[in-house]
């Protein structure tokens, strides 16, 4: 009687009686709500300091500074710069080894053309891993589910084994087996939010970079134009 | 090029994985402390059972402690001081023999009132003896054996002297019975608790006889009642020859509800096979026992049901 009562329902006690499949899982999904637990982390702090560079080298792009000091700048603190700031950065090393007076088309194009493979490398880089967030975040109830089921499964097989049915048999096996869908959960329901929130903040960037192309293009395009009408008229 | 994003975000590689761990430390602090709340609670429940247990020891525990002092009041002091601390155990003897010549009927009385509730053989066996013998003749036979030469001279005055106060005091006689009684509880505990043993097993066996019969009546009066019930039921069909009768075989579910019949034993007349099968249908939920412990007598009920009553 007394043993019925006292039973040992804590965690650790749960956990360790657990069957060995639902150990397996109740593993994996500390080992996937961990890593995912780091690129969330990780993420969080790339995003910010990127959206922080993104916003601080715009202002300084658009406040009309000179574009052979932005290079300048760019080129001298790689480690220390935005993904926008090394698009420019490429676009204009580009830019500038064509200024010996060839057609604007190409000029232009290939310019263009640096800019957009270090986007296309940069929106890379800000992407990774959150093919993983959104994995975990949606397999992962369903491994945990897998673990409960497994669990209760025996829980009920042990039960078919026990003369008089009563409560107190299956709870264990039942707690137990749900401490596999709470770590599922646990660790997906973050790895969801996180996801969202960082695709929307990628999507963002993504689309400012965009037209920070288009834009640097056509300022470049204008300062092509200009010096060959002057050198024309004079 | 694709190094150097890289090297940006190093530093926060560590101080991710350190912010990870303290989630999941939180997480599982949350789970521990949670589920131990609930431990505490049953181990509260588990020291009202525990209580059961304790009260055998504290009736051995108390009794030892009186016995240090016992022998004193029992005995002259020149007897106590030669005795060394094991006497407690061999003296109860040789002093139930010395305690009732001074005032047997009132010592006999006093200890069948004290030995009612416990259940000591022994203890009552040696009194019968004394009451028929002579004093004296006992302790020479039984003390030698157990006890030094000194005791029994020691003794043999005591009577002689207590029979004269005996109308005086009649409290020391008394008190001294009770003493003696506890003493030989100590002694006997071994054999009075095997005798509460016994008497438990007998008394389980007689309990589960007796709870069986009770379940047996039971079932009994309640398949009645299901066969009353689904009889209540029939509707007979009219004018069949003889008293065929019919069989079936009804699955039950806790509750009372039918969950399968089948026919076991035709009756030969379809009508009146399918008017019981009818009947048993429409009878649900079957009257069961409360107690679920006997449903298993029900589970598969076989049914027999007569044309004719």
């Amino acid at each position: 009687m007394s043993k019925a009562i006292t039973q040992d329902l804590s965690f650790f006690h749960l956990v360790g009686s657990a069957s060995l499949p639902v150990q397996l899982v109740m593993l994996l999904l500390l080992l996937a709500s961990f890593v995912s637990w780091w690129f969330i982390f990780r993420k969080l702090f790339t995003l910010r300091q990127e959206i922080k560079q993104t916003d601080e080298f715009e202002g300084i792009f658009w406040r009309g500074s000179d574009l052979n000091a932005l290079y300048q700048r760019a080129a001298n603190a790689r480690h220390a710069v935005g993904s926008m700031e090394r698009i420019f950065e490429a676009g204009f090393r580009e830019f500038t080894k064509y200024q010996s007076g060839v057609d604007i088309g190409p000029i232009m194009d290939s310019t263009r053309g640096a800019m957009r493979a270090v986007y296309q490398r940069e929106m890379d880089r800000l992407e990774s891993h959150l093919s993983f967030l959104a994995t975990v975040g949606s397999v992962s109830p369903y491994v945990g589910l897998f673990g409960t089921v497994w669990g209760i499964m025996n829980a009920f097989r042990e039960l078919s084994n026990v003369g008089q049915a009563t409560i107190a048999h299956v709870a264990p096996g039942i707690a137990e087996a749900l401490i596999a869908t709470a770590m599922g959960l646990f660790a997906a329901i973050p790895a969801v939010i996180a996801y969202n929130r960082y695709a929307s903040d990628t999507a963002q960037l993504a689309t400012r970079y965009e037209s920070f192309i288009e834009e640097v293009s056509n300022v470049l395009q204008r300062r092509v134009a200009k010096p060959r009408d002057t050198a024309n008229f004079s | 090029m694709i190094r150097l994003p890289g090297d940006n975000s190093e530093p926060g590689k560590v101080r991710s994985a350190l912010l990870a761990l303290l989630v999941h430390a939180v997480f599982l602090a949350l789970l521990v402390f949670g589920l131990n709340w609930k431990n505490e609670a049953s181990e509260a429940m588990s020291v009202d059972l525990w209580a059961d247990l304790p009260r055998h020891s504290g009736k051995t525990l108390p009794p030892v402690e009186r016995a240090a002092p016992k022998p004193e009041p029992v005995k002259p002091q020149p007897q106590s001081q030669p005795r060394s601390q094991q006497k407690p155990q061999s003296q109860p003897q040789p002093v139930i023999k010395v305690a009732p010549p001074p005032a047997r009927k009132p010592d006999i009385a006093l200890k069948d009132k004290a030995e009612k509730p416990q259940p000591e053989e022994e203890v009552k066996k040696p009194e019968p003896v004394k009451k028929e013998v002579p004093k004296e003749k006992e302790k020479p036979v039984r003390k030698p054996a157990e006890k030094p030469v000194l005791r029994e001279e020691a003794r043999k005055p005591e009577p002689k002297v207590e029979p004269k106060p005996e109308p005086v005091k009649k409290e020391a006689p008394k008190t001294e019975p009770v003493k003696k009684v506890e003493q030989k509880i100590e002694n006997k505990d071994d054999a009075r608790q095997k005798a509460d043993a016994q008497k438990q097993a007998q008394q389980q066996a007689s309990e589960a006889a007796a709870a069986q019969a009770k379940a047996n009546g039971e079932i009994d009066k309640y398949k009645a009642m299901i066969q009353a019930k689904i009889r209540s039921r029939i509707i007979m069909p009219p004018d069949l020859p003889g008293d065929p009768f019919v069989e079936f075989s009804v699955t039950l579910l806790p509750g009372g509800d039918v969950l399968a019949v089948t026919l076991r034993k035709s009756s030969g007349y379809t009508v009146f096979d399918e008017a019981v099968e009818r009947a048993i249908y429409l009878a649900k939920p079957l009257p069961l026992p409360p107690d679920s412990g006997l449903f298993n007598a029900f589970r598969n009920l076989d049914l027999k049901v007569y044309y004719r009553e």
